[in-house]
């Protein structure tokens, strides 16, 4: 099992009544920042992802936002180069994943190709590469990229960014989307193809593509793991079984937010009302329709959607939810040590889930009780879950191969390969 | 009521049909519905007890065939699309009438071809973009916002936006709409300005621009910028109505667009 820190760059300072008058992406008033507050959020969130590698994590992870007020994160690879940077130089085996750069909205796709190779050689072969096809709203509305183009962009940009990482010979690239006379990116990954994931939030088409190209597949229990794991999961895992792919556990990945104290108690009490903040100015804050741009979603999407809107969980209540239901929905995994290795215990083995990212850090949190937080978290229950697939007799093919994972060349070949001995 | 019969229309070599839907006898009109997809409104109904009314539906906004909007990707081709379906149709000098976004395919097709007709009649196009007056982004709106940009009049809003009672035809025509919508966002999503300024010049038909005086979609102001562009053209302003006058203030929009036709 693989347990990574994951973080946002949340700006920690909002006025208490923001989720009644706010929304927390677009046009969030930048008014409401202070040059010391953004300072401290931004600096808060690098010190604790490196606090994070540093505590002994498996890898450090975070996402890619533009112009949103719970994650000021408009390209991970800033910070991810700098953590790649820091890690080298002390020596720490941890495995840098931006989740990453948005292939749907990026109008430069050679540019991400480059900017992840560059991490990787920084990192000496240590990079994750996620790419996520990008919300509706960043896509679209922080991009201006047509919706209706989103999803044909993140295909067509994907093929380019792997062939300009694989390719040795300059090539000419004719797509719809994007045009270059000349590809020859230097430097290259380090790593033949660094491994590479995709997040998904429920739809069939990226599952399957995951599935036919032998990428890691991850989900957010943002929106409520008790709702929502027990319908992604094994809408995925049925969909490798129809294609006689083995359930490795090893190609799952979850997020999951965690509050962890000495007793569950302790814990309730101390992180209420950051929990509050994180859900109720930051998802819960986003309005529906900017999640949905007309043509962003499949007409089918947009079918089983408003038949059964179940996949987003507790979303649609989100800004105004009570703590009690917050916790009730698995949105955030709360309690004592052994009570969150329980439950993540329970969790990950019901799902098969062989990546675990940890958010430990989130909403208003100050500096200090984060670091508790990942702390005790590393010492008290990390320890607890890291040998859940020891014995499954699964090789890790989404992992770097300098931090023991066995990505023997292109991942889609180990992984067929290995239905034949599963 | 007129009988509306379906012809579907082969185009772009075979790989776009087009569906058509045809009423009435008369001279030949084209009607270019507005984004959300065609509505057999009693504007076409009217419309067709003096002419034979065509009424292409967009790329992709066909219920059935979603995916025909993939088809062509660029305005250009499009127009150039749409002039093969007048040639398909066998229509000889067309009226031309076109709402909202149909509007801007109204004026592009005009401009690209000034000899496919004499007589346009622009319904609050879009297709220009004023720092002054910005376009409100629909397709950005919430469902809430919608009946406020579309219309000024809230009980005309409520009637023209409802959903069906039966669930599954509820989930139907929804979808169909938010899709119709983003098959339109190709062609005007982030800014809808694809450069139409600089060719509405070319146009030498006659033309009516008719807008509602509220309209909160595309500023009323739109209106004399169409106007100084095309030589041949004159405004009518309909008052008390939003984006859609036809819709809004049907008499008035019907007087206006008769006058202009006879």
């Amino acid at each position: 099992m693989k347990i990574l820190m994951f973080g946002q760059a949340a700006y920690r300072f909002l006025p208490a009544d923001f989720a009644q008058r706010y929304d927390s992406v677009c046009d969030t008033p930048y008014a409401l920042v202070s040059k010391d507050g953004m300072y401290s959020s931004v600096r808060h969130f690098i010190d604790e992802m490196v606090f994070g590698a540093r505590c002994g994590f498996d890898g450090v992870s975070l996402t890619e936002h533009g112009q949103s007020s719970y994650d000021v994160m408009p390209n991970p690879n800033v910070v991810a180069g700098s953590l790649a940077y820091l890690t080298e130089t002390e020596d720490l085996p941890v495995a840098i994943y931006p989740m990453g750069r948005s292939l749907g909205k990026s109008r430069e796709p050679v540019k991400v190709a480059e900017e992840y190779a560059m991490i990787d050689v920084m990192s000496g072969g240590r990079l994750i590469a996620g790419f996520p096809v990008g919300l509706s709203y960043d896509a679209s509305i922080n991009n201006g990229v047509p919706p209706i183009e989103v999803r044909g962009r993140f295909h067509e940009n994907l093929e380019l960014v792997l062939r300009a990482w694989r390719d040795q010979e300059p090539f000419a690239f004719n797509g719809k989307h994007v045009q270059y006379p000349q590809v020859n990116v230097w430097p290259r990954p380090l790593q033949e193809q660094p491994p590479v994931w995709l997040t998904g939030v429920g739809n069939p088409a990226t599952m399957q593509l995951v599935l036919e190209r032998g990428f890691g597949f991850n989900f957010f229990g943002f929106a409520g793991s008790r709702l929502t794991a027990q319908r992604i999961f094994p809408r995925f895992w049925e969909l490798a079984e129809q294609s006689s792919m083995a359930r490795n556990p090893y190609r799952v990945g979850f997020l999951q937010h965690v509050a962890v104290a000495d007793t569950d108690a302790k814990a309730e009490q101390l992180y209420a009302k950051h929990i509050e903040y994180a859900f109720h100015t930051g998802l819960g804050a986003i309005p529906h329709e900017k999640l949905a741009v007309p043509g962003g979603i499949d007409i089918r999407g947009v079918q089983a959607l408003l038949r059964d809107p179940s996949d987003f969980g507790m979303y649609w209540q989100m800004r105004s939810a009570s703590l009690n239901d917050l916790i009730e929905s698995g949105t955030v995994i709360v309690g004592s040590p052994a009570t969150v290795r329980d439950q993540l215990t329970e969790l990950c083995q019901q799902h098969s889930i062989g990546n675990l990212h940890a958010m430990l850090s989130f909403g208003s949190m100050p500096p200090e009780m984060a670091q508790g937080n990942i702390k005790l978290f590393a010492d008290e229950v990390a320890p607890h879950l890291r040998g859940l697939w020891a014995d499954s007799g699964f090789e890790h093919h989404w992992w770097p191969e300098r931090l023991g994972g066995k990505p023997s060349g292109a991942t889609a070949k180990a992984a067929k390969e290995e239905v034949s001995v599963s | 009521m007129t009988e509306v019969r379906q012809e579907k229309v082969d185009l772009w070599g075979g790989k776009l049909t087009v569906t058509v839907s045809v009423a009435g006898s008369g001279p030949p009109l084209l009607y270019l519905h507005q984004a959300a997809g065609l509505a057999w409104d009693p504007f076409l109904e009217h419309l067709a007890g003096t002419h034979t009314v065509y009424a292409p539906q967009f790329p992709g906004t066909t219920m059935g065939d979603p995916y025909s909007i993939h088809v062509i990707d660029n305005l250009s081709d499009m127009v150039l699309a749409y002039e093969e379906l007048v040639r398909a149709l066998g229509l000889e000098n067309p009226v031309v009438v076109g709402q909202s976004f149909g509007g801007m395919l109204a004026a592009e097709l005009a401009a690209f071809f000034p000899k496919l007709t004499d007589r346009l009649v622009l319904l609050a196009p879009l297709g220009l973009w004023r720092d002054d007056a910005p376009v409100t982004n629909l397709l950005a709106a919430s469902a809430e916002q919608l009946p406020g940009i579309l219309f000024h009049n809230p009980q005309v809003a409520a009637a023209a936006m409802a959903v069906p009672e039966d669930p599954e035809t509820a989930v139907a025509a929804t979808s169909q709409m938010v899709w119709s919508l983003g098959c339109a966002g190709k062609f005007i999503w982030p800014i809808p300005d694809r450069g139409l300024r600089d060719r509405l010049h070319r146009i030498t038909s006659n033309t009516l621009i008719v807008w509602g005086g509220q309209d909160a979609f595309v500023p009323a102001r739109y209106a004399a910028d169409f106007a100084d562009l095309i030589a041949h053209s004159k405004v009518a302003m309909i008052e008390q109505s939003g984006h859609l006058p036809q819709v809004e203030q049907f008499e008035q929009t019907a007087a206006a667009v008769d006058e202009f036709l006879s």
